[in-house]
């Protein structure tokens, strides 16, 4: 686990930039934290990590449901479940087809759904401390043995 | 030269509509299956959220459009469908559909961008109007749940031509909307219920600060008109501040316990009207939303004013699902009047998703005989050129 502050929506872009590397696919992250919290932000810069975006490019997908970004060897994929709310409706959307080799897959209110928080590989959890000023924790999931 | 007949076809998000329209003038049928699917032999209510439920729903859409129209498979001229932005697997959906269509009768296929789509169910509907004079440029504002863009397009002999001169950074204004009516327990879409909880509050009694757009700007975008001095000039919008300005009010004045209380009130009733929840809603609640609308009206018509003077274009249309909303199309009015400029929205049907509008891009393609082959693939995050 690691914790991290920032001061301002660019340093928490630009830690986003600094996490891409250790986010190397595949990968399931599921983002946590309220409305505002800078989960968006953040993913800005993690895509501008995997050179898969620029962060001006990167918006929010909470009607669009799937944004897909492309780098080097990586497809980077930012979902956000904000209003999906029932199973069938997360059924239609058809998320396992984007868990491959080559992607990262970036959930905002992933925990909605207990399967995202037994799938996940990472959790990053984004809190509020000011007007400005976030603390986020970077969680690895360790598998252990003889778990599916 | 006689009439063509363009069957349309979209798929990108929500909705499966399907559209026959008359040589890019005339809507000869309409079809959206969220309307119909009460109707409809195919089971169920067709949920809001629908990406695979395309499937279900394509091919009664596709034949009531055709029979609403008078029209058959054979009879149509060309084919159009939607190729992005969307959902992808929405998107394909429609795609795959309308190459085999196009295949198995032999008709052209034409590749339409949703955002192309947009601006033109605008268009459409002033030909349909006998308003044949629209000049260009056009600035064209396109704006709701998933979109917020601003294009600089123009008819050229050989088609059109568009330049993306400003986007959302973050939020796109729709989402504005329906984030801020989940935050207050007013339903779902927010957009609607908003204009009119809005019409009852005082817009002066929170004062929200103008989106303030950070980082740099976007590189080559509007330069060609803009003249050499100001490189880089972009008209960029964003309102993931003003979601969360409105949390922190909400929880600065200790509103929960009222929208909690609303929210169990709302639960209860049986697809609530706006009336019921404004029966539901205090004064605080109602200055809020009129004030934030307020500000969402402002900075819209405040920033896409200012690119039309810089840009110094002849038109303004403003498309999408928020046209809809009175307090923005009042202002545009007002305010382009003012600037002496022509103002254009589309009517209610025609602002949401629907297929009429990719038809009606369809057919100057359809002139130029710009074709898709059938290596036509959808693309999740096709941009508008």
């Amino acid at each position: 686990m690691k914790e991290f502050l920032t001061h301002s929506a660019e340093e928490t872009t630009e830690l986003g930039r600094r996490l891409a590397p250790h986010l190397s696919p595949p990968k399931l992250v599921v983002l946590r934290g309220e409305l505002g919290a800078g989960k968006t932000t953040l993913i800005k810069g993690i895509a501008e990590g995997f050179q898969a975006a620029s962060q001006e490019n990167v918006t929010s997908p909470t009607f669009t449901l799937i944004h897909e970004y492309r780098g080097p060897g990586v497809i980077v994929y930012h979902v956000d479940l904000y209003r999906v709310d029932t199973q069938r409706e997360l059924d239609t959307l058809g998320l396992d087809d984007l868990f491959d080799e080559n992607s990262v897959v970036l959930i905002e209110w992933g925990e909605k759904f207990l399967r995202f928080l037994r799938e996940r590989d990472v959790e990053i959890t984004l809190e509020r401390l000011g007007e400005n000023d976030r603390k986020i924790i970077f969680t690895t999931e360790a598998r252990r043995h003889g778990e599916k | 030269m006689r009439d063509a007949y363009i069957l349309g076809i979209e798929t990108s998000c929500d909705e499966t509509a399907a559209a026959v329209v008359r040589s890019g003038e005339q809507v000869v049928s309409n079809v959206v299956a969220s309307q119909i699917a009460t109707h409809w032999p195919y089971g169920g209510v067709v949920p809001e959220l629908a990406s695979r439920e395309h499937l279900r729903a394509i091919v009664p859409v596709v034949r009531r459009a055709l029979e609403e129209a008078g029209q058959t498979y054979q009879s149509v001229d060309a084919l159009a469908v939607t190729q992005g932005p969307g959902l992808a697997g929405a998107l394909l959906v429609g795609v795959s559909y309308a190459k085999a269509l196009a295949f198995a009768l032999d008709k052209p296929l034409i590749a339409v961008n949703h955002l192309e789509g947009h601006i033109h169910a605008v268009l459409l509907e002033e030909k349909q109007k006998g308003n044949h004079e629209v000049r260009f440029p056009v600035l064209a504002l396109v704006v709701s749940g998933g979109h917020t863009h601003l294009y600089l397009a123009d008819e050229q002999e050989r088609g059109w031509t568009y330049e993306n001169v400003g986007q959302t950074r973050d939020d796109a204004a729709g989402e504005a909307f329906d984030k801020v009516a989940k935050l207050l327990a007013l339903g779902y879409p927010g957009g609607p219920v908003i204009d009119k909880l809005a019409r009852h509050g005082n817009r002066e009694a929170v004062n929200f600060p103008p989106a303030h757009i950070k980082g740099r700007p976007r590189p080559g975008r509007g330069r060609r008109r803009v003249g050499a001095d100001t490189p880089g000039m972009t008209f960029d919008f964003s309102y993931s501040g003003i979601k969360t300005a409105v949390l922190r009010y909400i929880e600065t004045h200790n509103m929960h316990p009222a929208i909690e209380q609303r929210r169990r009130a709302l639960a209860e009733m049986q697809s609530p009207k706006a009336d019921g929840v404004l029966k539901l809603c205090d004064r605080q609640t109602l200055d809020l939303v009129a004030s934030f609308q307020r500000a969402m009206v402002g900075d819209l018509v405040g920033k896409t004013l200012n690119a039309a003077g810089e840009l110094d274009v002849a038109t303004l249309f403003i498309t999408g699902g928020v046209a809809a909303n009175s307090e923005l199309r009042a202002a545009f009015e007002r305010e382009a009047a003012m600037a002496g400029l022509p103002a254009y929205f589309p009517s209610r049907p025609l602002s949401t998703d629907n297929a009429a509008m990719i038809a009606a891009a369809a057919y100057p393609k359809f002139l130029a005989r710009d074709f898709a082959g059938l290596e036509l693939s959808a693309e999740a995050s096709l941009p508008l050129k």
